[in-house]
């Protein structure tokens, strides 16, 4: 039992900014000691490695915000990010678990290298991309449309039939760039380099594809989505009580379907973008880990759509600060997880409302 | 007005005295001015409408709230109460509507969560003492039983088991018949009595006043945070008297005249032949009913709880497939919960917490889910419309409903039931399925919702009406079917209605 909430204390004179100022300061006091710990922690660790962490924090700064190619490895690697997160929120919005963005990225990217084998000689080149484009989407939302259906006909909980298909998925990939796909004149287990024609272009004067602009709108469009349409309204009934939302007379089935076929068709076009914007070729490693990367960023972003932009761009600031880890301290650039599991741990138990017991 | 207990004679002071305690919460005047007293071996009746005050006093008394003003007595000295640890010292034990036990742990381990604590468990030993506290105060609990596993009635008893065990002279019941059976209760009250007679204070809140004058000895009627009558002995006032203490009014009685808009011929409002029906324990709940509703009638549903009456109702709507059977309202076949609502039926669920309210959602957002299109703007919905819609239906219904940005997984039983029921009356309907309609309700809103109910019937919908209260049933229907192991197991016309008589066919009676 706690006794009345702090705020019925406070007396009535005290202005709005005031009384608001005192809400928000133990937050971002919390904020300031879950990042602190985190980065506390990860000292500790590095001055084990013999490593001053003073010394390889500001190396990492400096090389990661203040060299200009380091700003827009950050945007090009938050990218993927960004949508493959979303992919996240649009399901658990209608009470989803999607761990299958992996997966619905190697079936976007697979589907993408398809449409340009296949039509890359016949059609011009934004055509092309259009295709590529189109053909993800499509094969990403099936991909997770395969979980829908098997939730809906079986009862298995998508959770585990989402992250079984990316083990599956992995294996088409392999599949096909071993065996039909597989370029002849290396005979590496990777498919050709796109010529540059079916590269996305970049954004003007920098080096970043195009797809940080695609990923924005979408954030924005999902935003608009989830809050201001009625789809929006009636999946967020089915996901707060199904059977209110069925008792309302709410199509439960087909809400559960579309969300999570529009989750894939996000982390499908996540895996266009990676495979036109940056990789060019499939290889085993294609898209390796962004699926589950995107899913830790999502959590941490609350499933809200502006703060996954936040999130997103964090991640992708301590990969490409891992590399430069490693370069400049000679730390291993994996120990970079390390740090990113430290902070996403630190932030979702520490900063978490927790609802007041009364 | 004061009179003494019986008890009194035995005791020199009162358990505790309740003296002008005062609580406002800004604006909001929660308490002014209270007093009463509660001496042992007394029970002693919280009355008043919801939003009287009688949670305030009780978290003053328990230590959860610091009253302004006024002072505790206990034992006849002043007791400073701080905090529940100090109300626990006190003797003052507290049983809350929403019961605070651990369903996967067993009767034991949840005793044992409320004792002091030592560093180890015994529970082989607080097993033995839980029977032997259970035999003392007359509360059959088996210690090894899971929680979980216990009706709503068995965890009460351990609850008040608990508060006993930890050495409680006071014992306050916070609504407790609320979430009980009929039968339930009548087990409980058997509790409190033998309580009174080995001396023990007991505080029982409710707004029932049959239960008042059941079990308690005298009585305390809180009105907008005011006691309007203090330690009354409830048999020297009439019903009216103690309801308009209540409620601040006289409530007459409710005028039921016959339908007037009752329709012999044409489609039935809701048309049920030969349903089989299985029920969610596997079990045939229901066993080739047949139920004709006519519109402009109402007709109630008399039943022990679990006689198939959940899946008489699911089935009506659509919500539960009939394995044999059929289903029409106003002459349609209804297959899904789409098919019912199109066809203009309305629903006050059994369970309206699981079955209605949907987390993160307001007043307004659950307004709209009535089954019809929403007011569209764009893609998007006219939050404005929506909010204008609900607030003329508020004034129009008058139930009072609570502000259209409050969550409505925030609000109590009784003002969910009243969002519930505002959205699923407001609109015209030909079929209107209520399942415990009055239930949470204090007796203003259950007079105004009989009375909604008899207006949607006058005005031409078939109304089908459960309750486990013969007495509202008896005042409201036009013709009562008794339920009894999914069976329609007698029908008796309103000119007809005999307690006696409905009371034998629910236990399945040859009469």
């Amino acid at each position: 039992m706690t006794a009345i909430t702090g705020d019925l204390k406070l007396p009535k004179e005290r202005g709005k900014a005031q009384a608001w100022a005192i809400q928000a300061l133990p937050v971002v006091v919390r904020w300031v000691a879950a990042l602190g710990g985190a980065l506390l922690i990860f000292s500790i660790l590095l001055m084990i490695k013999g490593t001053n962490p003073i010394d390889a924090y500001s190396d990492m700064w400096s090389s990661t915000f203040q060299r200009s190619a380091s700003v827009e490895e950050i945007f090009t690697r938050m990218t993927p990010l960004v949508l493959a997160a979303l992919a996240v929120a649009v399901p658990a919005r209608a009470g989803l678990t999607n761990v299958g963005g992996e997966g619905q990225i190697i079936m976007g990217g697979v589907a993408a290298c398809g449409a340009y084998l296949f039509l890359g000689d016949a059609m011009a080149p934004a055509v092309l991309l259009v295709a590529m484009i189109a053909a993800s989407v499509v094969v990403g939302a099936l991909w997770a449309g395969l979980a829908a259906v098997l939730r809906l006909a079986a009862g298995v909980n998508e959770a585990i039939s989402t992250l079984l298909l990316n083990f599956i998925a992995l294996d088409v990939l392999l599949f096909l760039i071993y065996q039909p796909w597989r370029e002849s004149r290396t005979g590496q287990p990777a498919t050709q380099e796109l010529t540059d024609l079916a590269k996305l272009p970049v954004v003007a004067g920098t080096a970043v594809n195009v797809g940080i602009v695609v990923a924005v709108v979408l954030v924005v469009a999902v935003q608009v989505l989830l809050t201001r349409t009625r789809w929006g309204f009636r999946v967020s009934v089915a996901g707060g009580n199904a059977e209110a939302a069925r008792r309302s007379g709410l199509k439960v089935a087909f809400l559960v379907l579309s969300a999570l076929m529009i989750g894939g068709a996000l982390a499908g076009l996540a895996g266009m973008i990676q495979f036109s914007g940056v990789e060019y070729k499939l290889r085993p490693s294609f898209g390796h880990q962004l699926g589950y990367i995107a899913f830790l960023a999502c959590w941490l972003a609350r499933h809200k759509p502006f703060p996954i932009l936040l999130a997103s761009f964090v991640f992708a600031a301590l990969s490409v600060g891992g590399d430069s880890l490693q370069l400049d301290s000679g730390v291993p650039a994996a120990s970079i997880y390390v740090l990113t599991a430290l902070i996403l741990i630190a932030v979702l138990g520490f900063t978490t409302p927790r609802k007041k017991t009364s | 007005m004061t009179t003494e207990p019986a008890a009194r004679s035995r005791h020199r002071q009162p358990l505790l005295e309740v003296l002008g305690l005062t609580k406002h919460f800004g604006e909001v005047k929660a308490n002014t001015d209270v007093s009463m007293e509660v001496w042992p071996g007394e029970v002693h009746a919280l009355v008043g409408e919801n939003g009287a005050g009688k949670s305030t006093l009780l978290k003053m008394i328990y230590g959860v709230y610091h009253p302004d003003r006024g002072q505790l007595m206990v034992d006849g000295k002043e007791a400073p109460i701080g905090s529940p640890a100090d109300a626990r010292r006190y003797g003052i034990g507290m049983v809350f509507q929403d019961l605070r036990l651990v369903p996967a742990f067993t009767v034991a381990e949840n005793v044992a969560l409320a004792m002091p604590e030592g560093m180890t468990l015994k529970l082989g030993r607080l097993a033995d003492e839980i029977t032997a506290a259970s035999e003392k105060f007359g509360l059959a609990v088996n210690p090894a039983a899971k929680v979980g596993h216990l009706s709503i009635g068995e965890r009460q008893r351990v609850e008040i088991l608990k508060v006993l065990m930890t050495g409680a002279r006071l014992v306050i019941l916070d609504e407790p018949t609320s979430v009980l059976a009929p039968s339930e209760v009548e087990a409980l009250f058997r509790v409190v009595d033998h309580l009174r007679g080995q001396g023990f204070g007991v505080v029982i809140v409710t707004h029932k006043l049959d239960e008042v004058r059941t079990i308690a000895d005298r009585a305390t009627v809180l009105r907008g945070g005011r006691t309007v009558m203090e330690n009354v002995v409830p048999s020297d006032y009439t019903n009216a008297q103690l309801i308009e203490a209540m409620v601040g009014r006289s409530v007459s009685d409710l005028e039921r005249g016959p339908s007037v808009a009752l329709v012999e011929s044409g489609p039935a409002a809701l048309e049920l032949l030969g349903v089989d029906c299985v029920g969610d324990k596997g079990n045939l709940a229901l066993k080739g009913i047949s139920v004709t509703i006519r519109p402009g009638e109402l007709v109630g549903i008399a039943g022990v709880a679990g006689s198939g009456q959940r899946e008489l109702c699911e089935v009506a709507l659509g919500l539960r497939k009939p394995q044999r059977g059929t289903v029409q309202i106003d002459g349609h076949d209804v297959r899904t919960p789409a098919d019912a609502m199109e066809a203009g039926a309305a629903s006050i669920p059994e369970d309206p917490v699981a079955d209605s309210v949907v987390t993160r959602l307001n007043v307004v957002e659950h307004m709209v889910l009535n089954g019809r299109p929403f007011p569209s703007r764009r893609l998007g919905i006219d939050w404005r419309t929506a909010r204008r819609r609900t607030d003329e239906e508020n004034d129009r219904l008058g139930l009072r409903i609570a502000a259209w940005n409050r969550r409505v997984s925030d609000l109590s039983g009784g003002n969910i039931q009243r969002v519930v029921l505002t959205r699923e009356l407001a609109i015209a309907s030909t079929l209107v399925v209520a399942a415990y309609p009055s239930r949470g309700l204090d007796i203003a809103n259950v007079r105004r919702t009989q009375e909604i109910l008899l207006e949607r019937r006058d005005q031409g919908a078939g109304v089908l009406m459960v309750s486990e209260d013969l007495d509202e049933l008896m005042s409201v229907a036009d013709r009562i079917l008794v339920m009894h192991d999914g069976h329609i197991s007698g029908e008796i016309d309103s000119a007809d209605f005999d307690r006696q008589k409905i009371g034998e066919l629910m236990i399945g009676g040859a009469a």
